[in-house]
This record gives C-alpha cells, sequence and structure tokens, in this order.
C-alpha cells in the first residue's frame, strides 16, 4: 500500500523536492543565478512548505538589503558625479514580485501570516538603517532619513508590507506586530526611529495604545527600581511616544489617561496579570514622564479632570503597591516632586489639587487616610514652594514656573480665596514669577486692588509689593504706581470709548481709599516706606484728569485727594503745574456736582472736602488760586450752573444767536422790498415780545445754602497761608483784591471807566448805559450781592469794586428820581424793589467802611422818607461823599493785627456832606426821633 | 575498532563544508547503528558525528558552537536528512536512526528541525520519513510534550499558515494512516485542557480536517496499533495511544465551551462508528480507562460556576449544554463498554462517572454496566 501511494505522489513530491534544491543552490551561490527565478521558486516554496519559511525570509533579506545597498550606492555616486546611474531594474521586479505575494498572504491569512511577516519586515527595516546609516550624506535628522528611505524601493516595500499588516490586523491583534517594533526600536535605535515615526503616523492611535500596553507589560515584570527605570523597552516606548507627540499629543494624552482610568477600575474577572499591570500603571505613567518631558506636559495639561480628591482616594490604597516600583516612599514622594517641578504647563491645576488635598474634608473614608492625605499634600507643597524658592534665587527657575506663568489668571483668582493657605500660597508662587518677570506682580496687585473685599487682602497685596524677593527698584516710583497707572489709563481709555463703566471700580477706590488711610495713619512699618501716597503722586495727572469727569465715584475720589493732601504739609511733594491745573478744574467741578446732587450728608462731607483741598491748593499755588476764583465765579455768575444760585439764566443769548447765512438772506428779500413800497415793517420789532422767563427756581433754602457754600469754598481759596503771622484775619488781603477785581472784570461790560474815583453826578448821564447794564447783572445774578457782600468785609477790597457801587448808586439815583415824578404809592413791587436795593446798597458800603456814619446808617431811614428825599439823600450825601473821598485803599490803616479798617470815631465825614441828611431827618423826626439821635448826638467819641 | 579510526574519521568529515558533511555522517552513522556488530562505543561515536556534523551543535573539541546554524544550512540539512531516509529502504534501519537523531534526551534541543523535517515530509508527502515519525511518536509517547510539540508546529504550519492545504491533507491518512493517527493522539492533547490557556480551541480547519479523516477512515484510529513498527533490535515496542479518548473529550466539552459547530455532532458519530469497529482484543488495548476520566472535572468546574452564578441545583440539571455533554459522555462510556475496549480500571471509571450530575442515560449506562461486573 506504501508503494501504491508513493508512486501517486511521486510526482508533485519530486517536484517540491526539486524547488528545494534549486533554491538552495541559488541562495548559496547567489550571484550565478537569475534573482527573478530563484525569488518565484522561494515563493513557491513558501506558498507550498510552511517549513521552509525561515530560509525564504532570509533570502528575501539578502534580496532587500541588496536592492537598499544599491540604491545607497547609486545616490552616492549621484553626489559624487551629479548623474544617476541606471536603476536595477532586476531590483525592481523581484521586489514587486515578493511584493505581491507577502501582500496576497497577508490578504488571505493575516492573523497567521501578519505577525511573522511584520516582525521580518521591522528587523529587516532596522537592519537595514543602520547598515547604511551615515551612508549617502543622510543627516540624521527624522524627516530627511524618511525622504531617503521613502525614496528607496525596498525599505518602501517593507514599510507598505508592515502597515498591510497591521491594518489587517487592526481589529483584532496588533500586540505582535508591535511588540516587534518595541523590540527593533530597541534594538536599532535611533536609525530606526524613521519607520517607528511612519508606522505611527498611519496608525497613531493603534501604536499608542499598544505601544503603552506593551511598555507596561514589560514595566510590570520589573524587579527593581533600578531595572525598570533603565529598561531598553521603556525607553524605547518613550522614544516612539515623543515622535508621535508632535502630532499626536491629543491621542496620546488620551491613551495614558485610558490605561489610567482602566487601572483605577477593578473588575472580577482580572487575570493576576493584569491586576499587576493595573498596579504598576500609575508608577509607568511617572516613570514615562520622567522620561521624555514632551509626555510629561501632555499629561499635565488636564489633571483637572482625571485627578480629583475622589480619585486621589482610591489612589490611596495602590500606595504601598507603587512604593514597589519605586524602592521606598521617599524616592515616591522625591520623583513626584521632581515632575511637578519638570511640569511645563498645568501647573495651576496642580496646585489646585495640592490645595484640595491639604483643606479635604468632605470625602469618604476613614479619618486615618484623610490626615494621611492631608499631611501628604502639605509636605509635598511645602517641599515644592522650598524648591521654587531656591532656584528662583539661584536665577535658575524650575519648569513649574513657566506653567505658572501661563496661568497667572487662575492664580490671581486663588488670591481672593478666604482661605489663608490658599491665598497665601499663590501669593508666595506670583512672588517667584515676579521676581523673573516684575509685570506678574503688577498683573496680580491690580487684581488684588481691584477685587479686594476685606482687610487680610488688602494686607497681602502691601506684603506682595514688599517682599524681599520683588526688585523694588525696578520701577521708579514702586510697583504700586504702575499698578495706578494701569487701572487708570485703561479706565480712561474705556470711559473715553464707551463713556460708560464696564468694570466696577467702587472697590478699587475704597481700597485704595483705605490702604492711603492706614498709610496716614503710621502705625503700619510696612507702610513707613510711603508707597502708597508716592503712587497716588505719580499717578496725579491722571488721577485728577479721571477725577474731572468721573460722576460714579467722585466724592470717593474726592476723599483720596483730600487724604493725600496736595501739596502736603511737609512740602516733600511738589506737584507739577498740570497737576494743580487738573486738579482745580476738577475740584470745582467737583463743587457744582456736589451743590447739584439731592442728598445731605454726601454734599456737606463734599462741601468740606472742597473747602479743604482747595485751600491747600491756592495757598500753594497762586496760578491756582487764579484759576479756581476765575471758574468759580464765572460758572456760577453765568453758566447755567447760576440758577444753584437763584441767578436768571440769561436765555435771551441763546435765541439772540444769528446765522449770518440767515441774515443775509433776510436782507437780499428786504432791499427789493424796500425799492418799490412804503411799507418799513413787516410787524415783528427785533425777536418780538419778550417772553416771560418762567423757570423752576430752587427753594430758597437751597440757594442760600448754595450761596453759602461757595462763599465758604471762596475763603477757603483767599485764605492766607498758615505761618502768616497774623492769627486773626485768616483772610489773604492779595487773594481777596483778587475777587473783587474779578468781579469788576466779570460784571463791568468794558474797560472804561473802571477806575477807583467817582465823577460828578451829572457824569452818569455818560455811563448810564454800561451802569443800567451793570445794574441788570446784579438784578439776574443776586449772587452777587452776596459776594460783594464777601468782599466788603475783608476791608479794603470793596475799593476796587467802586465802579460797580458807582454804576448801582447811580441808576438807583435814577430811578428814584423818575419814582418821585410817577407815584406816591409805597406798595408797588417796583418801589419795594428799588427800596430794596438802595438798602442793600448803603449797609453794603456800610459794611465795606466806603461810608462812614451817619451816612452808613442811611440804610435804616431811608424807608421813612419820600422819593425826592431819598433822591436828595443819595446824591448830595452818598455821591457827593464819594465823589469827594476817593474809595481808594490808602483811607484804610493797617492796625495792629494787621486789619484795615478805618476808624469811624476818627473819619466822620464833614458838615456839607451830611447836612443833607439832618435837615431832611429833622424834618421826619416825628418817626426818626431815636435814630437821629443816635446817628447825630450819641456819637462815639475817640478819646 | 579503535579511537584512531575514529579521529580519522572525524578529520576526513571536517574536510567537507558544513551542510554537505552531514550527508557523509549519516552514512557513517546508518553503518555504526545498523552495523552487525553494535556496540556502545559505536553508540557514542555516532552520537558525536550527530552533534558535530549534522546538527552543528558543538565544535571539534566538544565545545558548545556560539553560532549557530544559518536559516539556508538548515534548510541544506533538511533536504539531505529528507533525501537520506527516503534512500534508505530498510525500514527498521530507518527508524533506528530516525530514534538515535532524535532520542528522548536530544528531541527537545533538536525539535525545531524535526518539526520542520516533518513538516516537509507532510508537504511532499512523504511516507517513508512520516512512518519513522510515526514510530518515534510511539516510542517517545504519543502524548509527550516532544510529540505534541510536533503536532503544534505542524498545526501551525498547516492549518494556520496554508489554510487552503486541506486538500493536500486529505490524502495524509492514506499516505501514512499510523503517523495521521498518532498525530491525532497528540493534537487530541493541545486542546481542551486548563494546562494551554492561550489555545484551548482547536481551529476551525483542523476540526474539520479531523473529522473528514475519521468520517471517512472509521479504523484510522486504531491503525497504529494494527501494525507492529519496524524497530531496531533490543527496543521494547511501546504501547500506542489512540486519539479516541481526547478527541472523545473535544466532543464532550465542546457544548460546556460554547462550541457550537455541528463538526462536533459528526466528529462525536464518527469516533462512536471507530470505536464499534475496533476488533475485540485481549487484553483490550484501545481506549484508557484513566483518559476517559479527564472530562469529569471540567464538568464539575461546568458546575460550580453554575451554582456560583446563583443558579439552584435544579435549574443545573436542567441546563441544556451541561446535558448534551453529559449525553455524549454517556454515549461514549456505553459505546466503548460494550465493544469491551477500554482497559484499566473500568470500576474506578464507573465510580466517578457517578459523581456527575444526574443524566437518565449516563444513569442507565453506568447502573447497567455496574450490574454486569
Amino acid at each position: 500500500m506504501i508503494s501504491h501511494t508513493g508512486i501517486i505522489k511521486s510526482a508533485p513530491q519530486q517536484d517540491l523536492i526539486n524547488e528545494i534544491q534549486v533554491f538552495i543552490r541559488g541562495a548559496s551561490n547567489l550571484d550565478k543565478c537569475n534573482p527573478l527565478e530563484l525569488s518565484k521558486t522561494a515563493l513557491t516554496l513558501l506558498k507550498l512548505l510552511p517549513a521552509s519559511r525561515v530560509a525564504v525570509f532570509d533570502y528575501f533579506c539578502k534580496v532587500f538589503d541588496n536592492a537598499a545597498s544599491n540604491y545607497i550606492k547609486g545616490i552616492e555616486s549621484e553626489i559624487k558625479t551629479g548623474t544617476l546611474p541606471q536603476q536595477c531594474e532586476t531590483d525592481e521586479v523581484v521586489i514587486s514580485e515578493i511584493h505581491l505575494v507577502l501582500a496576497q498572504l497577508i490578504l488571505e491569512n493575516a492573523t497567521a501570516w501578519a505577525p511573522i511577516i511584520s516582525t521580518w519586515s521591522l528587523e529587516l527595516l532596522g537592519e537595514i538603517s543602520t547598515k547604511y546609516a551615515g551612508r549617502a550624506h543622510i543627516s540624521s535628522k527624522l524627516n530627511e532619513t524618511l525622504q531617503l528611505w521613502m525614496g528607496c524601493r525596498a525599505t518602501r516595500t517593507l514599510v507598505d508590507i508592515n502597515t498591510k499588516c497591521l491594518s489587517s490586523l487592526i481589529h483584532s491583534d496588533t500586540e505582535a506586530c508591535i511588540s516587534a517594533l518595541l523590540d527593533t526600536s530597541v534594538k536599532h535605535s535611533p536609525h530606526f526611529d524613521w519607520v517607528v515615526a511612519h508606522v505611527g503616523s498611519c496608525f497613531p492611535n493603534t501604536v499608542i495604545t499598544r505601544v503603552l500596553s506593551c511598555g507596561l507589560k514589560d514595566f510590570s515584570q520589573n524587579k527593581s527600581y533600578e531595572q525598570g527605570c533603565n529598561s531598553a523597552k521603556l525607553k524605547s516606548v518613550v522614544g516612539i511616544l515623543g515622535h508621535l507627540a508632535g502630532s499626536h499629543t491629543e491621542d496620546i494624552r488620551k491613551a495614558i489617561l485610558e490605561i489610567f482610568v482602566r487601572s483605577l477600575r477593578e473588575t472580577m474577572d482580572d487575570t493576576d496579570a493584569t491586576r499587576i499591570q493595573k498596579k504598576a500603571t500609575t508608577p509607568f505613567i511617572l516613570q514615562l514622564a520622567y522620561l521624555s518631558s514632551t509626555l510629561l506636559s501632555s499629561i499635565c495639561d488636564d489633571t483637572k479632570h482625571t485627578l480629583t480628591i475622589n480619585t486621589i482616594t482610591r489612589l490611596y490604597f495602590f500606595i504601598d503597591d507603587w512604593c514597589r516600583y519605586f524602592g521606598n516612599p521617599e524616592t515616591l514622594e522625591e520623583f513626584i516632586v521632581t515632575l511637578i517641578l519638570r511640569c511645563e504647563s498645568g501647573g495651576a491645576q496642580i496646585l489646585t489639587l495640592l490645595l484640595d488635598c491639604v483643606l479635604v474634608t468632605k470625602i469618604r473614608g476613614n479619618d486615618a487616610m484623610k490626615n494621611a492625605i492631608r499631611e501628604k499634600a502639605k509636605d509635598i507643597l511645602e517641599i515644592i514652594l522650598l524648591e521654587i524658592d531656591e532656584s528662583v534665587r539661584h536665577n535658575s527657575p524650575v519648569n513649574l514656573l513657566k506653567s505658572f506663568k501661563k496661568e497667572t489668571k487662575e492664580l490671581n483668582v486663588l488670591l481672593l480665596n478666604e482661605n489663608k493657605l490658599i491665598y497665601e500660597t499663590s501669593a508666595q508662587i506670583l512672588i517667584f514669577l515676579a521676581n523673573l518677570n516684575p509685570s506678574v506682580l503688577i498683573n496680580s496687585a491690580t487684581h488684588l486692588l481691584l477685587n479686594a473685599t476685606n482687610n487680610e487682602q488688602l494686607t497681602l497685596l502691601l506684603k506682595m509689593l514688599c517682599h524681599e524677593l520683588v526688585d523694588i527698584n525696578c520701577h521708579k516710583s514702586g510697583h504700586f504706581s504702575v499698578v495706578l497707572e494701569q487701572i487708570l489709563s485703561r479706565n480712561i481709555q474705556k470711559f473715553s470709548t464707551s463713556n460708560e463703566e464696564n468694570s466696577d471700580l467702587t472697590k478699587m477706590w475704597e481700597n485704595l481709599l483705605t490702604l492711603l488711610r492706614w498709610e496716614k495713619t503710621n502705625k503700619y512699618p510696612i507702610l513707613s516706606s510711603k508707597l502708597v501716597s508716592r503712587a497716588i503722586q505719580s499717578n496725579l495727572t491722571n488721577l485728577t484728569n479721571l477725577f474731572a469727569s468721573e460722576i460714579l465715584h467722585m466724592h470717593i475720589i474726592a476723599d483720596i485727594l483730600d487724604t493725600i493732601e496736595i501739596p502736603t504739609t511737609k512740602m516733600t511733594y511738589n506737584p507739577p503745574l498740570q497737576v494743580i491745573l487738573n486738579l482745580s478744574q476738577s475740584t470745582v467741578n467737583y463743587f457744582y456736582a456736589c451743590a447739584k446732587e439731592q442728598g445731605t450728608s454726601l454734599k456737606v462731607q463734599g462741601f468740606a472736602k472742597v473747602c479743604r483741598i482747595l485751600k491747600r491748593l491756592c495757598t500753594y499755588s497762586k496760578v491756582a488760586k487764579v484759576f479756581v476764583l476765575r471758574e468759580l465765579l464765572e460758572r456760577a455768575l453765568f453758566r447755567s450752573d447760576n440758577n444753584l444760585f437763584g441767578g436768571k439764566s440769561n436765555g435771551l443769548h441763546h435765541d439772540c444767536e444769528k446765522v449770518l447765512l440767515k441774515q443775509n438772506k433776510k436782507i437780499n428779500k428786504i432791499i427789493p422790498l424796500t425799492k418799490h413800497s412804503s411799507v418799513f415793517n413787516g410787524g415783528i420789532i427785533g425777536n418780538g415780545k419778550r417772553k416771560s422767563i418762567s423757570q423752576d427756581n430752587l427753594p430758597l433754602d437751597d440757594i442760600s445754602h448754595n450761596i453759602y457754600q461757595l462763599i465758604n469754598v471762596l475763603k477757603a481759596c483767599c485764605s492766607a497761608q498758615a505761618n502768616e503771622e497774623n492769627k486773626f484775619n485768616d483772610l489773604s488781603l492779595d487773594s481777596m483784591t483778587l475777587l473783587s477785581l474779578l468781579l469788576v472784570q466779570f460784571v463791568s461790560p468794558d474797560v472804561m471807566y473802571n477806575g477807583l474815583p467817582w465823577p460828578d453826578e451829572e457824569f452818569s448821564k455818560v455811563t448810564i448805559e454800561r451802569d443800567l447794564f451793570i445794574r441788570k447783572m446784579f438784578t439776574n445774578a443776586p449772587l452777587l450781592w452776596n459776594l460783594l457782600g464777601f468782599v466788603a468785609v475783608s476791608r479794603p477790597a470793596l475799593c476796587y469794586c467802586s465802579v460797580l457801587i458807582r454804576a448801582l448808586t447811580a441808576t438807583l439815583i435814577h430811578q428814584w428820581k423818575s419814582m418821585g415824578e410817577q407815584s406816591k404809592a409805597n406798595n408797588t413791587d417796583n418801589y419795594r424793589n428799588l427800596m430794596e436795593t438802595t438798602v442793600k446798597l448803603i449797609e453794603l458800603m456800610a459794611l465795606g467802611q466806603l461810608l462812614p456814619p451817619p451816612l452808613s446808617n442811611i440804610g435804616d431811614v431811608l424807608q421813612f422818607l419820600k422819593c425826592f428825599e431819598i433822591v436828595a439823600i443819595l446824591k448830595e450825601c452818598v455821591w457827593s461823599y464819594m465823589r469827594d473821598h476817593i474809595p481808594s485803599p490808602a483811607l484804610f490803616v493797617c492796625d495792629t493785627n494787621g486789619t484795615y479798617w478805618r476808624d469811624p470815631t476818627i473819619v466822620r465825614p464833614p458838615e456839607t456832606y451830611t447836612n443833607a441828611l439832618r435837615i431832611i431827618m429833622q424834618r421826619n423826626i416825628k418817626t426818626l426821633g431815636p435814630m437821629y439821635a443816635q446817628m447825630f448826638i450819641n456819637v462815639p467819641k475817640h478819646d | 575498532m579503535s579511537t584512531q579510526s575514529d579521529v580519522i574519521l572525524k578529520q576526513s568529515l571536517r574536510k567537507i563544508e558544513y551542510p554537505l558533511c552531514a550527508k557523509e555522517a549519516l552514512g557513517r552513522i546508518v553503518e555504526l547503528i545498523c552495523g552487525r556488530i553494535t556496540s556502545i562505543k559505536h553508540m557514542d561515536l555516532a552520537l558525536d558525528l550527530m552533534a558535530e556534523f549534522i546538527f552543528y551543535e558543538v565544535d571539534r573539541r566538544g565545545n558548545k558552537r556560539p553560532q549557530i546554524v544559518t536559516p539556508l544550512q538548515e534548510l541544506q540539512l533538511l533536504e539531505i536528512m529528507f533525501e537520506y531516509f527516503n534512500s534508505i529502504p530498510n525500514e527498521a534501519a530507518r527508524n533506528s536512526v530516525f530514534l538515535s537523531l532524535f532520542s528522548g534526551t536530544t528531541a527537545m534541543m533538536r525539535s525545531g528541525i524535526l518539526s520542520k523535517l516533518i513538516s516537509i515530509a507532510v508537504g511532499v508527502s512523504s511516507p517513508v520519513i512520516l512512518l519513522s515519525a510515526s514510530t518515534w511518536m510511539q516510542q517517545l509517547g504519543c502524548l509527550s510534550a516532544n510529540s505534541c510539540k510536533l503536532a503544534e508546529a505542524l498545526v501551525h504550519d498547516y492549518f494556520y499558515l496554508i489554510p487552503n492545504a486541506k486538500d493536500r491533507l486529505k490524502t495524509l491518512p492514506d499516505i501514512c494512516p499510523q503517523f495521521t493517527a498518532n498525530f491525532l493522539t497528540a493534537v487530541a492533547e493541545n486542546y481542551y485542557l486548563n494546562s494551554r490557556k492561550d489555545k484551548m480551541f482547536p481551529p476551525k480547519i483542523l476540526l474539520e480536517v479531523i473529522t473528514m479523516w475519521i468520517s471517512e477512515n472509521s479504523s484510522l484510529c486504531i491503525s497504529a496499533q494494527q501494525k507492529q513498527a519496524a524497530l531496531p533490535p533490543g527496543a521494547i515496542a511501546m504501547e500506542v495511544t489512540t486519539p479516541i479518548a481526547g478527541l472523545l473529550r473535544w466532543c464532550i466539552l465542546a457544548p460546556l465551551y460554547n462550541q457550537e459547530s455541528e463538526l462536533y455532532c459528526h466528529l462525536h458519530l464518527a469516533l462512536l462508528n471507530s470505536i464499534l469497529e475496533i476488533p475485540q482484543t485481549v487484553p483490550a488495548k484501545a481506549i484508557y480507562a484513566q483518559h476517559t476520566i479527564v472530562p469529569i472535572s471540567y464538568v464539575m468546574y461546568y458546575v460550580n460556576d453554575l451554582k456560583n452564578q446563583g443558579l439552584n441545583s435544579e435549574q443545573v440539571l436542567n441546563d441544556e449544554k451541561l446535558q448534551l455533554a453529559l449525553d455524549r459522555y454517556a454515549q461514549a462510556i456505553q459505546v466503548a463498554l460494550s465493544m469491551k475496549a477500554v482497559y484499566g480500571h473500568v470500576d474506578d471509571l464507573l465510580n466517578q462517572l457517578q459523581h456527575l450530575p444526574y443524566n437518565k442515560l449516563l444513569n442507565i449506562v453506568v447502573n447497567t454496566h455496574k450490574r454486569i461486573k
């Protein structure tokens, strides 16, 4: 039977044996055979006799190696001679033949062939890469190597075959292939890297996950720490992942996270091996991160979501197992600290996690665990801070700081945390950063100043600003001034672009004020450098500028400006002119803003602040004084603000404004009319009937209060310097003179006839027009009376207002004259107004000591007299006396107290000026008896 | 008869390049082993020659060679051995050389070459070599690690790598039924055993081919027992284990592992038919009782698993898979016992079977046979 079958099967049997023999002959003597035929034989063997596969693959190695060698030689000769030699065609044909068959094998039976072929192709690639490394002037750069080898038919085919293997297995089992990749990579690195890069970019997910799991498998089998960290496979894993990190960071991160998450999940069907692997996962990841910074950063990017307190509590039970991989707990801790210090991203997340651990309260688990976690986290945090501190002091900052630098925002948020540990830690880190880059400090300080809500946070701000690691000399006027500058400039910018405030600065202003007040108390040594006031001083230009336009926070800014005291009492700071002008303007604005305000307490406080600020300012600078007085008066008298003081708006002006174009058109129309018509006027003369101006006048109380405050402010402006000798008169004479002159300037319509002397009464006919104008001013702005009254008090300033008084007197005489002719009824409004005004004028003159007694008492008498008598008195007594006694400061003498005055006992007017008065009073002695006695009989005499 | 001649022989062989010298060496070895006078000295020399000139394991001083044979040299060696064995007409001589080349002590070391040689023999259908291999398996034990390893290598070559080799393998029982039978015995040992976790189940093609073989040739399983192997003089023939018990284990356990292929039914039937074909011998030698006990523990594992899942004993008994397995088990035992093909502790077997969960058929079978005894 045996022989029988032997005969039947002899044909194929003999054929196959022949093939083997042919192959052996050819393969052992490569030079003397047709490579194509030989390859075909080899492929037949491979398909029919699997036992021969090792030899066949070995032969293929030679074929590919030869082809690669030819390729390299070709390139080398091209470099040398410049021409590319003829490519060997048989190589191409043979390789494509082999490629075809292998591809078919993979296609037909991937599970069996792919691991074999893939391992073979990878090893061959490794050998070829190593063998020809450095040839053909290849630079060692990955991309160029890749380009070179992808240009070679042999290697390209191998890579393609390998890719086919992997893709055919992608859904089942790639472990064998990837393990081969790792092994080869271990053996032939770095020349093999291009293959890894190529394969990796073809199957990033597979390669990454498989590489990780192979690495983990290998790592979990290590017995000792040394073995673990020196494992070639681990290094290869790191190398491969490092290559892929460039373009597949996200995938790597995901893969690492996946194995981490998987390691936390325990399932019933875990075998021992997987259990060990799970325990080794975290040490493995740590080790990877230790070896590659790219991996480290890709892991660190998102610790927030991976590592939470709850995860930590679960990890807690693994720690003993981990220690095995590091030798002892100390090494593990050191390792983790090193890693943390090397993180270039995600630092804030790590910090938050550590802080969370330190402050852990709400977790499941016993107290022992809680305590252990708390203590360890505290230790690590401390060590990290210490290390950073040291590194900063040695000018070699750790990487972690780079990460923090990107995350100052988060750190700034932590600054405002309620917990002391948290805000102090973040402050500490920010100070480290500030040491490297002062702008960080500015940023944080700004954040604190803007948002601090309690004293602790403000204290923290001061501590940060004064920390020893912070370079104080970096900015000329201190960091804090830069902080303020930024806030102010940003604010101004915003304000000017949108005209509304986006960020609420209320807190900032309050904080600033608090800090300033702290400094002023001189109780805190940390503030002895006066950093707050220095900062404010250097920003005064902006601050005062802002104060001028600010409405929301004007009170608090006023507080600050008041507290900072410009100029300072000790004259240590000389504000620039711009500041003075800004401050003057803005304070005046503030004054009017206060006056308009509805409330009372803020308003009153505001007035007080205005007074204090202006007093300081005006005593310091004459320019400021002139500016402030002018501004105050002008606004109170002429601008829309005048209704605050009972003024009638001279709205006529607004209507009168005429456009020249319109006027010209009017004329053009009228001219032809006048030529052909005798009609002179259409009906309306001027602007027609005068409209009765109805205004919502303020209540009298408010007006008088406002006037009172204005006078107060003026008083403050005119106050004498505190160190002057005369303590009794706190007003400066010069200032009052200035005020007086200003009034003349404002009220008098032109510069003519503004002199002090009073001409003949007859001359008033010439000046009647301007006299009436001045009179009208007084009617429209009753405030003028108060102002004159204020001037009159500080003699002899009223003298300079002589022209105003003269005009008033002239108009009054005129009016009384016409009154006498028209009516005797003294009950009309007109009469009362006239009488009131006259009395006011006389009293004013008396107050200013322009009229000595008994003339100064005329005001009391007038109301009992008839119109012609009043005219006579005004003419004969007042006007004549004034005409002959020019109201000039020369009339006044300065006494020992520095007060100017005219002694009424000495300067009695001569009889000529009092006779008219006397006669009229005698005529009315019935009613004026007691007064006559007082004025003419019981005259006090100078002893 | 002197060591001098040995030295000369070795020196002459050393002049020939490595794989080629193997041919010459083989000739000498045959002479030494199959010569009329065999002595221990000859044997030693033959072993030396093998190590140095055939397997290239040691150098001239007997030290271990650091470098290994290249794949091409190995292929050359295989070709030489193949040709050589085919050229020896005497079966006994062939077997002697084969057994000494791959003796119990060296087989593990040389298993790679052995596997490849047999693989080629299967590929090119060389009944001569396969017969020797069959004898080798028989002598080392079909269930031994060596045999199992060989079987595994063949399965890898012809069932994994070349899935379309089915047609070529169809004729293997015709070419060398003894080898096929022993191969089956070894292969059966490679699957359905807990010791081999990674490969619990045979590939489908293997199962298909085995079913085909046994269905078409019901005497295949015992073919190795039917013909006495030609052994070197003085050698003791070892008893051959048939694949029946092992393959029955596959059929019994398959349902428990959710292997629901129809092929197991066919295989089971074919096996039962094969048992029926076993000629009665005294004593029985086809099926060893101890080998048939093996499935019991696996069935018990399965029952325990069910219980662990929370099933009560009634639910366990109603488990269809379990009952199918027990049915198959009972059928096989019944047929085997009734054919009186079982040897060894049959009582023990019956006792053990009683521990299994209740199955009607099994109960009847066990009780019947207990009564007969």
